[in-house]
């Protein structure tokens, strides 16, 4: 049966293709400048639409004598890492805020919420003064181990999705025997699935992106991630010197470009999983 | 309590012992040590000197700066955060209906907030040009632009203009929720001939309430703690007038090397923070509908 | 699976609560107690410096020399971007651990008044190391209460870059080091063209007024220690400054700027070839050797006196160093005439030697694809003024910025902008 509130119309397309064009026309400037020419960086003088072509823009930013090849390898140990620890921790600790009684648990909720509330940069020196002292500097363990141990915004995310589904369903399988573990792992975890994808796709986003936490952790060049090596070929040598910025925008596109792919092939698992059955994972 | 209310609070503190002993081993630590810094005058290097109150008091009566980047947070969140809840959900709403390429359209409208800040701080600084494209558009329409980054009166709206622009970003989840809505609920209302408006507003924003509640806290955390867009846009000015908290702080704490200062005014932030998120919990209790009782 | 790596994880994660609860003040304290990981190797030296590749290309080209001359040494390079440098040496400071040799600049002093640098005075007496001789004027530029701190490394003059077609389309002489202020002023009227072209790209940053401000006989700073920015002669040559934008039209405005691209300064719109004067670094000279304009360089013009800032950075050495004689002894060879010519060998820099400066290999480097009168350094190096390098550089700077974002616009003029800035700066900056 078709449903007027999922029925496209033409003036569906219509607001569709303006928005995302009025989204996207900024980022065809994001290539126009990716594909200028030096002399054109320096006097700053790129278009709107590109008029030069200048490719091996793309391959200078490998032909230099960093190691690209190892900085991606290491983006990808630490995303993976990242993704892993908070998709298998937050959904646990998430399900249990939003179902399990137990006294104290409104107490440590506003815990939960209160920790955003204090920004990242304040806690920096202290943290890494922790990090060090468990000797753990220079290495990979300070960006991924905390991911293990969940956040406040993936908690309160998968508590809210999960006080979306009907509690009959857990009544009904404590009914059937199975403990509040197996009512996680046989029940919940199916349904939640699509907001652990976006957790996932969340954590893999910042993660990927973040030179932050790398620049601060990392030392040795070999350890680096691709954020961080984008910033050795667009870093200048003075203060006021210009970037060059047909590189930055190249490096923008390279750092983007795996995000855009992830998301377009994730959305199958976010959107069109269905899960709607509710009952689906009772045996 | 009974057996079973005890076996079921083991469970809750077993399953969220991952976050307890993180917040424990990582957090609570450094969040001690900067309440302890804020009651002192430090530098990072040399030991510090316990001032008591002293930082609180300068900057509540001493920081002309303090209160006008107070005041432009306020400004920036009262604007944006209820502006991207709009955008976002009318988006949301436009990408779940079956049109074709759905998930080209989709991909496009969350393209902006993957791209790096600093490509598009650069483009944004292109299109606000004073003669830049986004003021021949307003002049089409008969509207002299202005010259947004370099006016005291128009940086700010330039910075939620870049807000807006990145709205996309909260379609993730709440398409990820329509998905889970039953069908039976629309086909039940198309029986009684509901039109399309009337299906949005009766069932499927009611059902994304606690989606729609996630997405308020945390865009009001997220507008309150703004750094990076104010730091690569704009960098506070001209003259402070787009300056917020968190890159207030940040000046103090990493490039005026006063970090006990720093650690006050973000003590501060988190009560204004906390204030406001009251506020919302407690309004949530006549909005947000839960299939449950979360108590 | 969670919980059983949970198990593991925690013993330790509440160790290292302990530890950090109770370490946190201690390392702030700067304790030393840092035991070196790599064993009973020969020490190894890290240090810090910033910059993209080929700053780290040419860092470790010196080193390379460094280590074949004195093998005993051990070198490791740390580069980081520039953006994060700042940052990252907090941090590692804070840590208890800072690097050994680290470069600093315009904020040396924020690490040396709160002591985390060694004074070098007495190694390099030690080392036979006469820092006049070897820099010239700005040898002791990096030094806080008559204690050198740094030995300058990098030192490039800020320079007049000129736009000879435009010039000569005009018959305007070359810019010379005897121009003065109405000669300029002069030459930039002619030079401009309303809306289109400008005869010079302006003196809003610090580096440019300020050199104006010193010809003008004024101090940022005075010999005391305080703030004197409210004085006539200060007030006077930011004055002239800001005329040139407002009255004179000479130079553009904030929104002519904005409208010419994103983040246009004086550097693009001269390479672009709309404004005809440019007054900035040596840097700009890469870039410019692609463009399509015809240019040349000068020192910069005078006014009651000869005066200009200078670009640069020294070699510092961390207080935490295990081996301060060892670190002193690669900084000695570092910014030694054989080093400090790779500087300019791959183009990164103005080496801050003077004898090198007035080397062939500086005069004409082999990357050089234009005539350029690279004389014009080691000329303006005899006329560095002493910039104040006060420990409050940072915020001195943004006093600057916000007290002076209403002058540039034309909206207040400079006495009452800079009273305000003093007023602000009092506040900020202790004397010494």
């Amino acid at each position: 049966m078709s449903v007027r509130a999922f029925r496209a119309t033409p003036f569906s397309y219509a607001t569709l293709i303006i928005v995302s064009a009025v989204l996207c026309v900024p980022l065809v400037f994001v290539v126009s400048i990716a594909l200028s020419s030096d002399q054109t960086v320096n006097a700053n003088t790129f278009t709107i639409i590109p008029r030069e072509f200048h490719w091996e823009n793309f391959t200078r930013v490998f032909s230099t004598e960093l190691p690209m090849q190892r900085f991606l390898l290491n983006s990808v140990i630490i995303s993976v890492g990242a993704v892993a620890g908070q998709v298998l921790s937050s959904g646990l600790v998430g399900y249990a805020f939003a179902r399990l009684r137990a006294p104290g648990k409104n107490g440590l909720f506003l815990i939960v919420i209160a920790t955003m509330m204090i920004p990242a940069q304040i806690t920096m020196i202290p943290q890494f003064i922790l990090f060090k002292e468990l000797g753990w500097v220079n290495t990979f363990l300070p960006l991924i181990v905390p991911n293990f141990f969940s956040n406040a915004f993936n908690v309160f995310l998968v508590r809210q999705f999960v006080s979306r589904l009907p509690s009959e369903i857990d009544e009904a399988a404590m009914v059937d025997g199975l403990g509040f573990f197996g009512i996680y792992r046989r029940i919940m975890l199916p349904m939640l699935a699509p907001v652990l994808i976006a957790i996932g796709i969340f954590t893999l986003t910042a993660t990927w992106g973040d030179f932050m936490g790398p620049l601060i952790y990392l030392n040795d060049e070999s350890k680096m991630p691709l954020a961080l090596g984008v910033q050795y070929i667009t870093s200048t040598s003075q203060a006021l010197q210009a970037p060059p910025w047909n590189l930055v925008m190249v490096g923008s596109i390279l750092l983007t470009l795996p995000m855009i792919l992830v998301y377009y092939l994730g959305q199958k698992y976010l959107y069109e999983m269905d899960i709607s059955g509710g009952s689906a994972g009772v045996k | 309590m009974s057996r079973l209310r005890r076996r079921e609070a083991l469970w809750f503190y077993l399953f969220a012992s991952p976050w307890i002993i993180g917040f424990v081993v990582f957090l609570l630590g450094p969040m001690v040590a900067s309440i302890y810094f804020s009651l002192t005058d430090w530098d990072s290097f040399t030991p510090p000197k316990w001032v008591g109150l002293d930082n609180y008091r300068r900057l509540l009566t001493d920081d002309p700066i303090f209160w006008k980047a107070l005041w432009n947070t306020f400004y920036y969140a009262a604007i944006s955060v209820p502006l991207g809840l709009i955008l976002g959900l009318w988006l949301a709403n436009l990408l779940n209906k079956g049109v074709r390429m759905r998930k080209l359209f989709r991909t496009l409208i969350y393209l902006p907030t993957l791209v790096p800040l600093v490509a598009t701080a650069m483009i944004f600084k292109m299109v606000l040009a004073p003669s830049g494209p986004l003021n021949d558009l307003l002049g089409v329409v008969g509207i002299p632009g202005p010259s947004w980054l370099l006016e005291a009166a128009w940086v700010k709206p330039a910075l939620i203009l870049l807000s807006v622009w990145g709205a996309g970003g909260a379609t993730v989840l709440l398409l990820a929720a329509m998905k889970g809505i039953p069908r039976e609920l629309y086909e039940a209302a198309e029986v009684d001939g509901a039109s399309s408006l009337r299906q949005f507003w009766s069932i499927t924003v009611p059902q994304l309430t606690p989606i729609i509640f996630f997405n308020l806290i945390m865009g009001l955390i997220g507008a309150f703690q703004v750094f990076s867009q104010v730091y690569i846009l704009t960098k506070g000015g001209p003259n402070n007038a787009s300056q917020t908290m968190v890159p207030l702080l940040f000046d103090q704490a990493f490039s005026f090397y006063h970090l006990g200062y720093a650690s006050a005014l973000s003590w501060l932030l988190f009560a204004v923070i906390m204030v406001f998120t009251l506020i919302a919990f407690r309004s949530a209790r006549r909005w947000v509908f839960y299939e449950t009782e979360v108590r | 699976m969670t919980s059983t790596s949970n198990g593991g994880l925690s013993r330790r994660g509440f160790l290292g609560l302990g530890i950090s609860a109770g370490m946190i003040t201690l390392t702030a304290c700067g304790s030393d107690s840092d035991k070196p990981s790599g064993g009973n190797e020969p020490a190894e030296l890290v240090m810090t410096v910033w910059g993209g590749e080929n700053d780290k290309a040419t860092y470790q080209k010196r080193i390379d020399l460094l280590v074949a001359k004195y093998p005993e040494l051990k070198v490791k390079l740390q580069l980081i971007p520039s953006d994060g440098y700042a940052q990252k040496v907090q941090t590692m400071i804070a840590g208890g651990k800072g690097p050994d040799i680290m470069q600093v600049a315009e904020n040396v002093n924020v690490y040396s008044s709160k002591n985390q640098l060694l004074p070098l005075d007495d190694l390099a007496k030690k080392a036979n190391l006469d820092l006049t001789q070897r820099f010239g004027s700005i040898g002791k530029i990096y030094s806080y209460q008559d204690k050198v701190y740094a030995i300058p490394d990098r030192s490039g003059a800020m320079i007049v870059y000129y736009n000879k077609k435009l010039f000569e389309a005009k018959g305007i002489k070359a810019p010379t080091a005897d121009w003065t202020w109405d000669d300029a002023l002069s030459a930039f009227k002619e030079l401009t063209v309303p809306g289109k072209q400008w005869g010079y790209t302006g003196a809003g940053w610090w580096a440019q007024w300020w050199s104006f401000v010193y010809q003008n006989g004024g101090k940022i700073i005075d010999d005391a220690g305080k703030p004197a920015v409210a004085t006539d002669e200060v007030i006077e040559a930011l004055q002239w400054a800001g005329d040139l934008v407002t009255k004179h039209g000479v130079v553009p405005t904030q929104k002519q700027y904005a409208d010419m691209g994103a983040d246009v300064g004086g550097d693009a719109a001269f390479a672009s070839g709309k404004a005809a004067v440019n007054t900035t670094g040596f840097w700009a000279i890469n870039g410019l050797s692609k463009a399509t304009i015809e240019w040349d360089i000068a020192p910069l013009w005078r006014g009651k006196q000869q005066a200009v800032t200078a670009f640069g950075s020294g070699l510092s050495i961390s207080r935490t160093t295990k081996n301060p004689d060892a670190a002193f002894k690669a900084i000695e060879f570092l910014t030694s005439p054989p080093a400090q010519q790779q500087i300019i060998a791959t183009g990164e820099d103005v080496p801050a030697a003077i004898e090198v400066q007035k080397s062939d290999a500086f005069l004409k480097p082999a990357w050089m694809t234009k005539p350029v009168n690279m004389k014009v350094f080691g000329e303006s190096s005899e006329f560095i003024y002493r910039a104040p390098f006060i420990p409050a550089w940072n915020e001195m700077q943004k006093a600057f910025d916000d007290g002076l974002a209403d002058f540039w616009l034309g909206k207040t003029d400079a006495r009452s902008a800079l009273t305000a800035i003093q007023a602000k700066l009092e506040s900020v900056v202790k004397p010494a």
